[in-house]
């Protein structure tokens, strides 16, 4: 037996709540970027189980977008993240306040 | 007693006037030109010194006595003038603070021999010295207040000498701030005298008591006292002057012991013409408890100067009682006389202990010191004739004086004269367990064991106020009644109430001091600890508790109440004064942008917790909890 749609959509809004929180609490941005990626996976998740609830394929459609899309932005995220810590010596977020000043 | 006005150029006004200015002459030379020449220093420092004592005893003991003033400013027909006004009163304290202050800055000479800084310790001596015969000589109220704060502000100098150290820097503020808290009443009171009278020029009060036009208050009196408080350190404003001990020793014999703190005495008998019972009465009882309190916080002392402090509160409040108990000229009798025993007692006292600290290379723990009398004779039996003469040896200074006072409340206040009896049998007690501790018994230290006598500087001024000491109770000396108008006020006991007295003085003597030497052992060599403290441990922690009582106390207002009020009223004072009330429209700006500013923490997390509220705020409107339609 399958697991209802009900479980599916609860561990997506776990993942994308565990994401948040990593986002808001964690210093490191590389921790910051990867619960991005946990967020986005989540939303995915919940996609692909719409789409086999409804028995259409447009969910998955949109999931493999954005499976391209993420890998394109993950590749430019972490280069900004490497850029920056050669600049700066850092990639704790708490360190980066040059928006100020 | 009537005053000869005269003109501020006649000879005698020009001898008051040069006492006054070379002091100052002195300190600005110092301080302009010898700042490191401390030797020259010291030499251009007692000169003036001694010409100041010379000055002022030929004033006291052959010149007329006189006012002089002239105008300073005046506003329509409001004038403030400087003058001054010398009658015996002033006469009196002139002398002591010529002679006094001469000895002491002799023994500076080579107290302060090797320090560092010796031309800003003399310049601070001259400053101060110039500032106490302003008071001494001051003809109106605003002028003593002028010299006042002068006072003040040398005394916190030389309590602040060695800035170096923490305790001194502290003491040196706390001494200020204390100050303040009663130069505020003293200031509110010339005010209100000023309202009141329409002068604060003394001869005038003085004229128009005479004449029966002076408008009485309580109010007035009352708040000049609170100016007495201060410099005197009375309940409850005493806290500063043990702290102030973290001065040199010099410093502390002149200032703390025998003149500045005995200004506020002085200014009373200045002001007694504005004196009504009320008043009289809180002075009495003030000056009652504080000489008592003080005399209870000086036993468990450690210190040997602390030990003299907590006494010089006490011996203070004596005058101060005594001041308080006289009706019609006796109470400034009594706290004259015991002002001018106590100057020179008393100074003898710190500069023998200064002469003992000098000897024992700074060490100031009576407990480490013992069996000093074979090896400094000389500071040994002069410091025996100073403790005879506080503790009120028969024949001794302290004798009479303290004598006057109690006569003077046993007639009065059959309540405050016991008070003051008990006062009088602890002063026997500590100053007997001080002298004991420190001359008696085995060395406690090296330092004890290698003392020595230091050179003349040190034992003449010593010897000379020993000599005062002895004689400075036999009214009869004083030449040709030059100081009639105050010391023919003293009070005598007569008949059967002067036996009486006499037995009480003895016996309080004997209770006294018999009871310290019978209590404290003579310290045996290695034994260093308070006899009290190993008997009863209860008892002598209560003392300590109830000697810290009021720092304690003042410790937590300040820091938990006071404080956090002045928090608040500066926050109030920033956003709600200056922000919004000066500024208006542009202090609101101001403070939106300063609000907006704070957001800008330059910080991606704060950021995204914005962006997180912001993201509640769409999902409520999405949802329809929130709605700009009614």
């Amino acid at each position: 037996m399958h697991p209802s749609l009900e479980s599916y959509v609860l561990l997506s809004a776990l993942l994308f709540v565990i994401g948040f929180f990593g986002v808001l609490l964690r210093s490191n941005t590389l921790v910051i970027y990867m619960s991005l990626e946990l967020m986005l996976v989540a939303a995915t998740l919940a996609l692909v189980a719409f789409s086999q609830y409804n028995g259409t394929i447009d969910g998955d459609v949109f999931v493999f977008f954005i499976l391209t899309v993420a890998a394109a932005e993950v590749a430019v995220g972490l280069a900004i993240i490497v850029a920056l810590f050669r600049r700066k010596q850092t990639i704790l977020v708490s360190d980066l306040d040059s928006l100020k000043n | 007693m009537d005053l000869k006005t005269l003109p501020i150029d006649s000879p005698d006004a020009r001898i008051a006037v040069a006492v006054l200015l070379i002091p100052l002459i002195s300190a600005a030379v110092i301080a302009l030109a010898l700042r490191r020449r401390g030797g020259i220093a010291a030499a251009i420092s007692v000169l003036a010194a001694a010409a100041v004592a010379v000055g002022a005893l030929q004033l006291a003991l052959a010149g007329g006595r006189f006012q002089a003033s002239v105008e300073w400013l005046r506003f329509g027909s409001f004038s403030i003038s400087l003058g001054i006004r010398f009658d015996d009163l002033a006469a009196l304290m002139l002398s002591i603070v010529g002679i006094v202050g001469l000895c002491v800055h002799v023994f500076s000479l080579t107290y302060m021999a090797d320090d560092s800084a010796k031309a800003r310790y003399f310049a601070g001596l001259s400053v101060f010295m110039f500032s106490m015969i302003g008071i001494v000589l001051a003809e109106n109220l605003f002028m003593i207040f002028v010299f006042w704060e002068l006072v003040g502000f040398s005394s916190y100098l030389l309590i602040n000498h060695w800035f170096e150290r923490p305790a001194a820097a502290a003491a040196a503020k706390k001494a200020f701030i204390v100050n303040r808290v009663g130069d505020l009443g003293f200031l509110l009171g010339i005010v209100a005298c000023y309202w009141l009278q329409g002068t604060v020029s003394l001869g005038e009060l003085a004229a128009r008591a005479a004449a029966g036009s002076l408008i009485y208050s309580r109010a007035v009196p009352l708040l000049l006292f609170c100016g007495a408080v201060g410099k005197s350190a009375q309940l409850p404003l005493q806290v500063w002057l043990p702290d102030a001990m973290e001065g040199p020793s010099p410093v502390s014999a002149l200032i703390h012991a025998a003149t500045m703190v005995a200004a506020g005495i002085y200014m009373l008998c200045r002001i007694h013409v504005l004196m009504v019972p009320e008043a009289l009465n809180v002075i009495a009882w003030v000056g009652t408890f504080t000489a008592l309190y003080a005399a209870v916080c000086a036993i468990p002392q450690r210190d040997i100067k602390k030990v003299l402090a907590y006494s010089t509160v006490s011996q203070l409040g004596y005058m101060v009682a005594a001041f308080g108990l006289g009706r019609g000229g006796a109470g400034e009798g009594a706290a004259m006389f015991h002002l001018t025993t106590h100057a020179f007692f008393k100074a003898l006292l710190f500069l023998g202990a200064g002469s003992v600290i000098y000897g024992c290379h700074h060490e100031q723990d009576i407990f480490k010191m013992g069996g000093l009398r074979s090896r400094m004779p000389l500071t040994f039996w002069t410091f025996t004739i100073g403790v005879a003469a506080i503790i009120g040896f028969p024949g001794l200074a302290g004798f009479f004086s303290k004598d006057a006072i109690l006569a003077l409340a046993f007639e009065n206040n059959r309540a405050i004269f016991a008070l003051l009896a008990l006062t009088a049998v602890l002063t026997g007690f500590y100053m007997v367990r001080l002298w004991k501790i420190v001359f008696l018994g085995a060395c406690q230290s090296d330092q004890a064991k290698h003392a020595h006598e230091g050179g003349i500087a040190l034992v003449l001024p010593l010897l000379a106020l020993a000599v005062l000491a002895v004689l400075g109770g036999y009214r009869g000396l004083y030449p040709h009644d030059v100081f009639a108008g105050v010391l023919a006020e003293v009070p005598e006991a007569e008949g059967s109430l002067q036996t009486f007295l006499l037995i009480a003085s003895i016996l309080i003597v004997i209770i006294g001091a018999g009871a310290a030497l019978a209590f404290y052992r003579p310290p045996a060599s290695g034994i260093s600890e308070d006899s009290l403290e190993r008997a009863s441990p209860g008892l002598f922690g209560a003392l300590v508790v109830w000697q810290q009582s009021f720092d304690r106390i003042y410790g937590y207002y300040v820091a938990k109440i006071q404080q956090r009020f002045a928090i608040l009223l500066n926050y109030v004072d920033i956003v709600g004064i200056s922000g919004i009330a000066v500024r208006g429209v542009a202090g609101i700006a101001e403070m939106a942008g300063m609000g907006a500013r704070k957001v800008h923490t330059g910080r991606v997390s704060t950021y995204v917790y914005w962006f997180l509220a912001g993201v509640v705020v769409l999902w409520a409107f999405a949802a329809g909890i929130l709605s700009l339609q009614r």
